[in-house]
């Protein structure tokens, strides 16, 4: 018990080392959310007609974070890859989940600097206000983090040897992840005062219902892909 | 005794689109695209479920077989969920005027289609040894089945305006449906065994080239 916590603790300090360091992915991912965040800003322009710039800011926030959370999953095993570092991962004295888990807090808190960044980009690109209930938006964040990274890392390991390892994993995250983002939507939208608290009718927005509901959803995925990846990771990797 | 079979299911098919062109028909015309749509939901369905046994299967006992099955099940399935959407699209337009909207149903169509997509995508693009491929796939088949309750089952309980409120008329109509689904259901199973055992013969064929 005790040598698996500190090869956890290693691998994540491991990682944050390296990226805090040699500064790999973290520049990429923020450049890379703030030009979605500035294409969609463009786009929403008022005088085009009837602009819903909340639901654009809600667009814009989730389409950064999935696309530049799947640049730091990619890059979660792919610096790995180099001088055979993941022979050395494999050999250390750990089983597969615990490395997993690790992989996954280092993600979580890589893509957690992005989101100190991004979210008051869009906050204020878009003139939103959300002072009021800023800790359900931290807690939305969180949860849609977690399920983005806790995907993302299980298959990083998977596409590493794979002739189009980036374009492979988006596929696969995105496709894995996307009823996660119907109440990841609902939440924002909620949040940035696009839609009520509760809705009700036919959609997919009234599928979610309130906005406790949607957080209730948020933490199930999160709960159920984390156990799951944690469980298969080990079967993912073993040669 | 395959070929039986398949004989059957072709039959079943062509009397359930008989008897729904002729006898069971439906008012108004466009509503009679239900004995092809609702067969192949309940197929693409039940291909997803097969994966998802085949993939456990796999996993459990390390049989080849198994992955055989996962993979003409994903096959066969992406065929079922291309029809699927495409009769439900041009249902939609005929009955409501739109071809696609998000409401759950439709979303969890879409997201079946997407998900065997991405499970073919995945199988052939996997380098290395055979076990680890077939490891690989047997773990994206349980992890994307994860998202199929959370979506489809739970869509069930929304009311949803996507489905024509009405009833059968007469029996023909429910026999035309009924033979529709046995058919279709036949149809998958021999395309799927067909497919499993072509995957044996070619995996024993390269076997015996390499020795």
């Amino acid at each position: 018990m005790k040598s698996a916590w500190s090869g956890f603790k290693a691998i994540v300090v491991k990682d944050l080392v390296i990226e805090l360091r040699a500064r790999q992915v973290l520049p990429t991912m923020i450049v890379l959310g703030m030009l979605i965040v500035f294409i969609l800003r463009l786009v929403s322009e008022p005088s085009s007609g009837r602009v819903e710039m909340p639901m654009m800011a809600a667009a814009a926030l989730w389409i950064a974070f999935l696309f530049s959370g799947l640049l730091a999953q990619e890059r979660s095993f792919g610096v790995e890859q180099q001088n055979g570092c993941i022979d050395g991962l494999w050999s250390a004295p750990l089983d597969a989940g615990t490395v997993y888990l690790a992989k996954l807090l280092a993600n979580v808190v890589i893509l957690s600097i992005f989101e100190m960044v991004i979210v008051p980009a869009v906050l204020l690109s878009f003139s939103l206000r959300v002072t009021a209930r800023w800790l359900d938006l931290v807690i939305v964040l969180a949860l849609g983090n977690l399920g983005i990274s806790s995907v993302g890392t299980l298959f990083s390991a998977v596409v590493q040897l794979t002739r189009t390892r980036g374009a492979l994993l988006s596929i696969v995250v995105l496709v894995v992840l996307m009823p996660m983002l119907i109440p990841a939507s609902f939440a924002l939208l909620v949040l940035f005062g696009a839609m009520p608290e509760e809705v009700a009718g036919s959609g997919a927005m009234a599928f979610v219902g309130s906005f406790r509901v949607a957080q209730g959803y948020l933490l199930a995925f999160d709960a159920v892909f984390v156990v799951a990846c944690w469980l298969l990771f080990g079967v993912v990797v073993e040669e | 005794m395959r070929r039986w079979f398949m004989a059957l299911s072709i039959v079943m098919l062509i009397l359930s689109t008989w008897l729904g062109l002729t006898k069971g028909q439906i008012v108004p015309i466009q509503r009679n695209i239900l004995y092809v749509h609702v067969p192949n939901s309940i197929g693409a369905l039940l291909g997803f479920a097969a994966l998802l046994l085949a993939s456990v299967g796999y996993l459990v006992t390390e049989r080849q077989i198994y992955d055989w099955i996962a993979a003409a099940s994903a096959e066969v399935g992406t065929v079922l969920a291309s029809i699927l959407n495409a009769t439900g699209m041009i249902f939609s337009r005929a009955e409501w005027n739109v071809w696609w909207t998000p409401s759950p149903r439709l979303i969890s169509s879409a997201l079946l289609w997407f998900l065997y997509v991405v499970y073919l995508i995945l199988r052939t693009s996997l380098p290395g040894s055979r076990r680890r491929r077939a490891r690989i796939c047997a773990v994206f088949g349980i992890i994307a089945f994860l998202d199929v309750p959370m979506v489809y089952i739970s869509a069930r309980f929304i009311p949803d305006i996507h489905r024509p409120d009405f009833s059968f008329e007469s029996s023909w109509q429910t026999l035309a449906l009924v033979l529709g689904i046995a058919g279709t259901i036949a149809l998958a199973g021999v395309l799927i065994w067909l497919r499993a055992d072509l995957l044996r013969r070619r995996f024993e064929l390269e076997n015996q080239l390499h020795n």
